[in-house]
Order: C-alpha cells, then structure tokens, then sequence
C-alpha cells in the first residue's frame, strides 16, 4: 500500500498511509475506535476504492488488475456477510466456483473439520450461532488459499477453543507463505503473532515497524508492557 | 408516550434529511430532478382528461375496491401474510421492549409509525383521484383515504394478533378471540356464499370488465351485501361526489376506524410474543441489514436438504446465478412462478361444464397472467442486487468484474421469469388450437411462439436490469433486501415506481419497436415468418441495449461503496 488516503466529502478517513507485507509476515493494524484501521482493510480488500495512492496485492494493482488481485486475497470482516440460503458446505462450493478451487472436494471436509463445522455442513446460517458464524466465514476465506489474508478483528464471536485455533491457524498460514493483516483491539494477540505493528489514529501513521523497531524510536517506552506502548503512541499524537 | 412520540418525529425526521443529504451528489441530484418532474406530470399536472380518471371514482370501481379490501384481509387472516405488520426493528425491540411502557403504548406505537406511510400514501392518491371531476374538495377526500388507509392498517395488525395468539395459546387464544374469528370468518362464509350463488353470470361474464361488472352484481345482494355494508363504510368517503355526500359518509366511516382501534387495544394481550416473534421473522431474513416487509418470501429458507450441483470450476459468475436459484428454491418464491400455470389450467377447467370455450378461457388467463408477471414479476421476486446490495463488501471483495455480476444477478430473476411466461405461452398456444374461436391462425400463433423465448428473455432482462440499476445507482434511496413494502396504504408509491419502470422500459423499445415494424414491412408477404424475425430483431436490439445498460451499471457496482447502501 503506498500514500493510501480515502476521503469522505469532507472527512478524511485515511490520510497517506505506506506499508508493505512480505511473504510470511504478519502486521498488526492497531490504532483506537475511528482511527481508519476498517477504511484501510476495506481499500486493501477492494472493496473501496481509495481517493488517492495505490495497493498491490501478489504484485497486482488493485486499480488495474482488480480481478486478480482479489484472486490472491482473502478478506474476513468482523461482522460475517453470509448468504441466508445457502448452507455451510454451500457457501464453500460457492467460493471454490467464484476462485476457481479444483481440489475443493478435498479440501472441504479438512476445512470444515479444522473449524469444527463438519456436523453443521447442512445448516443454514440461520441455524448457526454468531461464532459459527464467524467460524464459517474464516472457512470461506481460508478455501482458495490466499496469497494474502486480511482479518477484521478475527477473534470476534469465537469461544475460547475457537481463539486459539485461529491464532494457530493465522501462524499457520503465514508460515506457509501468506501475507497477513490484522486489526485488533487484543493487544495480546497482536504481541503473539505480528511481526510489524502500524499503529494509526485519526487516519495517520503514529508508528510502523516490529515492535523493538518502534521502541527503539521511542526510547522512553522500553520495558513498557504493548498496552502502554499503544496508549502512549495514540495519546501523544492525540496532542493530549 | 412523548418519548414515543419522539422517536417518530425524529427518525422520520432524520432519514429525510439523510434522502435529501444525498442531493449533494450529482447523481442523486439528477434523480430528485427527473423524480419532481415525473411526480408533477403523473400527479400535480392540471388534468386535461378528467373523464379518463372519473371512472375511478365511478360505483363499480367502489365496489372493486371493496371486495379486494376483503380479498386482502381475508389473505391476512387466512395465510398470515402480514403477520410481519407487527414486526419492530431490533434496536426497537432490545431498548422498548423492557423500558416501562405499557402494552397499550407500544401499540400505539407501532400504530403511530404506520401513520407517516398512511399520509403520504392518502396524498398520493388525492392527487390520482382529483382528476375524477367531482366536486368533492381534496382535503376531504384526503381525510376519506386516510380512514380507510388507517383502517386496513389497524385490521392487519388485529389479525396478527389474534392468529398469534391463537398459534401460541391454542384453545385459550382462539377462545380469547373467539367473536373476531367469528364475525370474520361469518363474513367470508357470506361473501362465498354470494359468489356461490352468482357462479352463472361469474361464468358467463365476457372479459375482465364483465366479470367485475357480474361480481358486483352477485355481491350486492344479501347475505354478501350485509357481510360488506362495514367495508362499503370504510370505503364511501373515498368515493364520496359531494361535500353533503361525504358529510354523511364519514362519520360512520370514523366509527369503524374507532372499532378497529378499540378492537387492536383489546387484542394486546398477545402482543410482547407476537412482536418478539414478528421482529425475529425480520432480523433473521435481514441479519444485520435493515428490515422490511416482503410480498414474496416471508417464510424462513427451507432447510438445505437438498442442492443443486454446482463444479467447482468454471466462469465464476454462474456461483451468483447458482446462488440465486437456490434462494428461489428455499424460499416461497417458487409459488409465483408456479401458481399462474395452474390458475389459467383450473380456471378453465372449471368453465368446461358451463358451456364456455375452455380453450378460449385458459388461452386469455395464461396470456394475461404472463402479461401480469411481466409487470409485477419484478416486485414480486427479488433474488437479484435488490437483495445482494446488502453484500456489497462480499460481492466487491470477489475476483469478478462488476458488469458480470449485474449479469449473473440480472439473470437469475430473468430467466426463470421467462420460464414461466413461455410456458403460459405454450398452455395458451395449446389452448388456441383447441378452442373453436381462436383469434388468431395457427401461422400466426406459431410464429409467435417461436418467437417468444427471445422477446421475453430480452424483456425481462430490461426491465430488471431497470430495477437493478435503481438499486445500483440509488442504493441510499430504495429499500434493499429480499422485500418490498406491501398493504394498501403503500399502493401509491408502489404504482408509482412501477410506473416509472414501465416508462423507461418503453423508451428502451423506441428502437426494438421500429426495427421490428421495418421487418414486418421489409418481409410483408412471409406474414407468420416475418412476426417472428420481427421479434427475434426486435428481442436482438433489446438485448444489445440491455447489454449496454450492464456494463454501465457494473462500472457503478465497482465505484459503489459500502456506506452508499447505509
């Protein structure tokens, strides 16, 4: 993503943001309510176009080649968009249709045995409680292997179990090669699975880098826990 | 009851100014413009044919207007189609429902939200009806629509009640509400019994106009006409010719409203389950999204026991059309699609023993229902972007290009739309052939059904690719969803949308039209061959028109943005 800015008439959502993700990296967007963190995953995902600046997802530029960036990418918001009538094993052969998944046969029964859906591969989403939901929209994100994975808050809904597996799950693919961005509030998992930290508030960059990266610009926060880190960065450019 | 009040008055109030913020963008600016002056030419323009519209102030239409009042209440009770009249928005339903109020208030409630559709709804049909030439001032007439408006209203919602409380209480509920159930359903009794009785001239009557003409006749004598003298009530205002005429009319008019009122007060004891149980049916078709009211579907998807197949590779966009038919499949849209066929065949079996051609009867009624699913078939089904607009981030986040989607979404309520008018082409084709009066040789009618599948594809496709388009380019100013708004207090605004489509959908066919006429000129002594060339031409432009039309829309669908839909 390079000088990413989204204005609203008037407001400006995003204002010039810059990074990048390589391979088995994965960056943790953080920032506090409003601070633009769903704006950027939503421009990363095309779903919105920005007002100015460029994305590139697997080396595709999300203006000019749009189809075969979103090919390459995966997006699981924090609210789960399913379709009322198909079933769970439907909106999986749904995606392998619309991403072209050959082995989806295959890979289904292992998808939905990973996420605990296997006894609910029949029901409609009507029938599925809220983390199920959840679970479901991370099967259907995970099925055409992305290049790169986009998470909104991925912890909303899940029990317990579920955290855990997900966060085994995020590590998992970025080890095998995917490119992952997260927002969160739990600034816990962002410690246990980020390699880079872009930390936004009002639409702007307050900080970029690993975590010993961003201390080591501000000295001051050495040995501060990551909540302190955060509430010191999005408070001081607050101007508070 | 003032912060209820509030809540009205403000959330009216706000969405206003959200629809008017809109303006600001050109599109909608263009929008508003094109709506004023549609709106000025259809309802505020000085009349210039006023006998035209007299005939619907005239005392057949009164009576039409009466018997479908109790055709629709009589749908209500019997099939519970409205039974979402009660539903409340979820926000609603966790902050009233256990903040102190009374029953009584949230019902009053409701009634009071219902208002703002009944009022704008009686204005627009002041203006259609002014040109009835009447003396009759529009503000009296405004009052008149308003009763009857209210009335349909409170009577739905009295219905919701009562089966509610009979689904939920059994024997007790039924008990409870024992004298509505009988006085509606002694009513309905009367009313077959009428119909019963006038079965001849009912068979007999030529055309549409006759049969109303001999349903009224049939309804007005006893016992029919004593089950109707409360509707005729309610009604008689509307159609009042007099200031003196309706000073009579009214007041007995007001005092069914105040029976109708009094009636739902009483009925509340149900409410809390009825509401919660409405307000669930909704939040769970709509999810997160908003929540309206629905023609078709308002029954939960069926459960997925069975599928249609679907490989795993392939052009993309048949996984939208795939979807799509599936959500025809799980939900009651199919009786739509359905019920026209087996109308026409047992409307016409049912004449071949009154001496009538069977052939001839089931030949208009399949044709006149294909004609009627051409117009209304859009509001009725709305597996398309009507619905998926409220997937926008899904349906943006695929790898698909934006005129693809519009095509697969388009296709999905075209194509099994045209399905079913070419089989009532085909069931009328048939019944042609089998009738002594056939209107048309057997050329002509062939060529016509030959040409068929290519003008309703194409036709259908236009006209939902006009509602499509609505939903694209307008999003923040339609509802969305799989539902449209029903009831008679929101007639005005839907015959006017529709209006509006088929207007466009006229000029769409300037060109098809002359194409065609060319051809049957160019090709004047093949007649029967030329009628079909000339459809398949006509059908080839349209197509190519409508073709245009997408890739304009799916380069909107790729600007649209998610917040456009809030």
């Amino acid at each position: 993503m390079h000088e990413l800015t989204k204005l609203y008439g008037n407001f400006t959502a995003v204002r010039g943001l810059t990074f990048d993700i390589a391979p088995g990296e994965v960056l943790g967007l953080v920032g506090p309510n409003g601070a633009g963190k769903t704006t950027t995953l939503r421009c990363l995902a095309g779903i919105i176009a920005p007002s100015s600046g460029s994305v590139a997802i697997d080396g595709h530029d999300m203006r000019r080649e749009p189809i075969e960036a979103k090919r390459a990418l995966a997006f699981i918001p924090d609210e789960p968009h399913l379709f009322d009538y198909l079933s769970v094993e439907e909106h999986l052969r749904f995606i392998a249709r619309l991403y072209g998944v050959a082995d989806a046969e295959s890979r289904t029964p292992v998808l939905l045995e990973e996420l605990e859906l296997t006894d609910k591969r029949r029901a409609l989403p009507g029938e599925l409680s809220r983390g199920m939901r959840q679970k479901l929209a991370i099967a259907c994100g995970l099925l055409h292997d992305p290049r790169a994975l986009i998470l909104d808050e991925p912890l909303t809904g899940l029990d317990p179990g579920g955290m855990r597996r997900m966060r085994r799950t995020i590590a998992a693919r970025a080890e095998s090669g995917a490119a992952v961005v997260l927002s969160s509030h739990l600034l816990n998992l962002v410690e246990e699975l980020c390699t880079k930290l872009l930390v936004v508030r009002r639409g702007e960059c307050v900080a970029y880098g690993s975590i010993k990266q961003i201390i080591a610009a501000r000295p001051e926060l050495a040995g501060r826990s990551l909540e302190d880190v955060f509430l010191a960065l999005t408070h001081d450019a607050s101007g508070a | 009851m003032s912060a209820l009040l509030f809540l009205v008055w403000t959330s009216a109030r706000n969405r206003v100014v959200s629809v008017l913020r809109r303006v600001q963008s050109p599109r909608y600016a263009a929008a508003l413009i094109v709506g004023v002056l549609y709106v000025w030419s259809f309802l505020v323009r000085p009349a210039s044919h006023a006998g035209a519209t007299s005939v619907l102030l005239g005392q057949p239409t009164e009576m039409l207007v009466t018997v479908l009042m109790v055709v629709m209440l009589m749908g209500s009770w019997i099939f519970g189609s409205d039974a979402t009249a009660l539903a409340f928005s979820p926000a609603e339903v966790s902050v009233l429902f256990p903040a102190p109020l009374t029953r009584r208030q949230l019902v009053g409630f409701k009634l009071l939200r219902a208002q703002i559709a009944v009022i704008v709804n009686a204005l627009i049909w002041v203006f259609v009806l002014r040109r009835g030439g009447t003396a009759l001032p529009s503000p009296l007439r405004a009052v008149g629509l308003w009763v009857l408006f209210s009335t349909l209203n409170l009577h739905r919602i009295g219905s919701a009640l009562v089966r509610s409380s009979w689904r939920e209480h059994h024997g007790a509920g039924a008990r409870r509400h024992r004298w509505s159930i009988v006085v509606f359903a002694a009513i309905g009794i009367a009313l077959l019994v009428g119909m019963f009785d006038g079965r001849q001239e009912l068979l007999a009557a030529h055309g549409l106009g006759g049969f109303f003409t001999a349903l009224a006749r049939a309804l007005s004598r006893p016992p029919a006409i004593v089950a109707l003298y409360p509707f005729h009530l309610v009604v008689a205002p509307t159609f009042a010719h007099s200031i003196g005429e309706w000073g009579r009319e009214i007041l007995p008019a007001l005092g069914v409203l105040l029976a109708h009122a009094w009636w739902v007060f009483r009925s509340d004891a149900a409410f809390e389950e009825a509401a919660i149980e409405a307000s669930a049916e909704r939040a769970r078709r709509l999810e997160a999204a908003r929540s309206r009211r629905s023609v078709a579907g308002t029954r939960p998807p069926r459960a997925a026991t069975s599928t249609i197949e679907l490989a795993a590779t392939g052009r993309p966009a048949m996984a939208i059309l795939w979807k799509n038919m599936l959500c025809l499949r799980r939900t009651a849209q199919l009786r739509v699609f359905i019920g026209p066929a087996v109308m026409a065949i047992i409307l016409g079996a049912s004449t071949a023993d009154s001496g009538a051609d069977a052939g001839e009867v089931v030949a208009a009624c399949a044709l006149t229902f294909a004609g009627m699913l051409l117009i209304l078939g859009g509001r009725l089904i709305r597996n398309d972007l009507r619905h998926d607009m409220l997937h926008l981030p899904l349906l943006k986040s695929l790898p698909i290009g934006g005129h693809e989607i519009v095509l697969a979404e388009v296709a999905s309520a075209a194509l099994p739309m045209a399905a079913i008018q070419l089989l009532l082409f085909a069931i009328a084709f048939v019944a042609a052939d089998v009738s002594a009066h056939a209107p048309l040789s057997a050329g002509v009618r062939l060529a016509l059904l030959a040409g068929a599948p290519f003008a309703l594809v194409t036709l259908n496709g236009a006209l939902l690719t006009i509602q499509n388009g609505t939903a694209v380019l307008f999003p923040a100013w339609i509802r969305l969803g799989p539902t449209v708004s029903t009831g008679v207090e929101t007639l005005g605004q839907n015959v006017l949308s529709m209006l509006a489509n088929l207007i466009v959908l006229a000029l769409a066919l300037i060109v098809p039209m002359f194409a065609a006429w060319l051809t049957i000129t160019m090709l004047a002594p093949y007649h029967a061959p030329a009628l079909a060339v000339a459809m398949i031409v006509a059908a080839v432009l349209l197509g190519a028109e409508t073709y245009g039309a997408m890739r304009f829309l799916g380069g909107a669908f790729t600007r649209a943005e998610p917040l456009q839909t809030a």
